[in-house]
């Protein structure tokens, strides 16, 4: 069943700012900052499900996640990171003009 | 603020290089928050890459009246490294490589962006160990805790990051941007006034740390572990004594009440029969002494009232057989709960850091107790029970206004407590923002307000323009 944006916004806001996940994280250590890890990647799905832009460094954030759930293991909130990283990915694909989501 | 942020980008990008340099809203937003639930925009993050980096920096923020907010992984649970006035975030993360590791001389000489659990993978190469271990070692950095002054399990056996840094080498907000070498890379050394420890738990108010000399230990030959649950507080305040009556200083003493195991339980999967207040020891010891220190653990917990006990003659074992499932789960358990009672996504948990001489520790349970009723507030409690550092920790959702004041009052009376106790209002995590009236308490109460007077002059004479990480600590 596809997310819709108050999913993808409630599951991001579940998330604690702990970082446990990002020790998991196999692209973290090979990119250029935060957003290349699952901590990053979660709060950057929420940033996009509340209408945020989706700049470049946002999508490069996105769709570097090899969603291999790695980070999923180490989360204290239990979220599905993978599966929000995909349904961000979706809102991408689905918007009418690519840079803007609103 | 700066008067022109397009220009400060600009001067930014051609004294660090451009790779240097994120101004993108939503990246820079992941780095202007922490755990602590605490969120304040900064205007750029920069990714200082030498210390030569980090000088030109503080020379410009010196010259150019610019907030400057270093940071480590933003782990912080009291509001250290959230960045406030529309500075810029400075992050360590590029600044990552352990220089050298030398078992000869008992150190390693890190750049603070090193992952502490990372700095220990390599030392296990060679049957070594940097010993301080916070919650969060797994993403925590070596700058970081240097200053947070972070803590962890080991913490009773093997005291704070004030007791393993042995030289920094930091820089300045200065007209220059200096660049000093403090410390030793030797155990004994006595340079005057000791400026490393001075550091070390600043909070990023005083310099910047570019290097650290940290002193490392070996890995122990072997650990015995034990996991006793006990119907009564009481009870495990015995067990406490009758271990340390032995002259054995564990290497690990772990709490959680009652109630927080009960939560914890239903959170992780726990493969032991978990009720009632649990106490977690390990004992280092050489291989030949193993047995024996098992059965004396044994012997000792049962007759403090133990109704149930399980003891592991290896660390593995324990792992296997899930010993430290429940008091690892401690974080998730009271998140879960947390937003159990709240009944919202947005949920955010308060954790206290209060520490009393652990002869106390029933009486600050208890007493913790008691607020609970007072403030109508579910408290998970656990912590670190050999150096008597508790986590008392509270739900709440930050939109309800109500709800989030009663935290408020909640979390200072907890810290009043510990002063009543003897003891302190942060053990491990900092003062931050979240604790800046407490410390106040913690002064007033000792009758030495003016140590605050100090403070302040310290920070003036090392920031005379309050360019580092403004508004925390005094």
């Amino acid at each position: 069943m596809p997310w819709s944006r108050a999913r993808i916004l409630e599951e991001a806001e579940k998330c604690a700012y702990c970082g446990f996940c990002e020790a998991a994280c196999p692209t973290l250590p090979y990119g250029r900052h935060r957003g290349y890890g699952p901590r990053g990647r979660v709060a950057l799905s929420g940033h996009l499900a509340a209408g945020g832009q989706a700049s470049s460094e946002v999508l490069v954030s996105l769709y570097t996640c090899l969603t291999c759930a790695a980070c999923t293991l180490k989360c204290p909130a239990g979220i599905d990171i993978p599966s929000l990283v995909r349904a961000a990915r979706s809102l991408v694909a689905a918007a009418p003009h690519k840079k803007r989501i609103i | 603020m700066p008067s022109n942020p397009k220009r400060l980008l600009e001067d930014l990008k051609s004294l660090l290089g451009r790779n240097k340099v994120i101004e993108d809203e939503a990246i820079v937003r992941l780095y202007s928050r922490e755990p602590s639930g605490l969120e304040s925009p900064a205007l750029a993050v920069v990714f200082p890459e030498t210390t030569g980096d980090v000088s030109r920096l503080a020379k410009y923020a010196y010259s150019h009246d610019l907030r400057l907010f270093p940071q480590g992984s933003s782990t912080s649970l009291s509001g250290s490294a959230v960045p406030l006035d529309e500075g810029v975030v400075v992050t360590f993360e590029h600044m990552n490589r352990v220089r050298e590791i030398s078992v000869v001389d008992s150190i390693t000489v890190v750049e603070p962006g090193v992952r502490i659990d990372e700095l220990n993978l390599e030392l296990a190469g060679k049957g070594y160990m940097f010993p301080v271990d916070p919650a969060s070692s797994a993403v925590a950095t070596v700058g970081g805790a240097i200053n947070s002054g972070a803590g962890g399990m080991r913490s009773a056996k093997y005291g704070t990051m004030r007791d393993w840094v042995l030289g920094l080498e930091i820089v300045l907000p200065d007209e220059h941007g200096s660049v000093l070498r403090l410390g030793c890379r030797t155990l004994k050394c006595r340079q005057g006034y000791d400026l490393v420890r001075l550091i070390v738990g600043s909070e990023g108010t005083l310099a910047m740390v570019t290097e650290a000399v940290l002193k490392i230990a070996p890995l122990p030959e072997q650990v015995v572990v034990a996991l006793a649950f006990y119907p009564e507080l009481r009870d495990v305040a015995e067990a406490v004594v009758a271990v340390k009556e032995q002259g054995v200083q564990p290497y690990i003493m772990e709490f959680m009440d009652d109630r927080t195991v009960e939560a914890a339980a239903k959170t992780v999967e726990v493969s032991v029969e978990a009720s009632g207040h649990m106490f977690l020891v390990g004992v280092d010891v050489n291989r030949e002494a193993a047995e024996r220190t098992a059965s004396w653990l044994s012997r000792t917990l049962s007759s403090a009232g133990a109704t149930r006990l399980y003891v592991a003659g290896t660390v593995n074992e324990a792992e296997e057989r899930g010993f430290f499932t429940l008091r690892r789960s401690l974080l998730p358990a009271q998140m879960r709960v947390a937003r159990e009672i709240t009944g919202s996504p947005r949920t955010l948990v308060y954790i206290g850091d209060i520490a009393v001489p652990p002869s106390k520790l029933v009486d600050a349970v208890e007493e913790l107790r008691s607020l609970e009723a007072k403030y109508g507030l579910f408290t998970m409690i656990g912590g670190h029970i050999g150096d008597g550092n508790l986590h008392p920790a509270v739900g709440l959702d930050p939109r309800n206004k109500e709800q989030a004041r009663r935290v408020e009052e909640w979390y200072l009376e907890v810290m009043e407590l510990a002063l009543k106790l003897g003891g302190t209002i942060s053990s491990e995590h900092g003062i931050g923002l979240l604790k800046r009236e407490g410390l106040r308490r913690e002064f007033q109460h000792l009758g030495s307000e003016k140590a605050l007077e100090l403070m302040k002059g310290l920070k003036r004479l090392f920031d005379p323009k309050g360019v580092l990480n403004p508004g925390k600590v005094v």
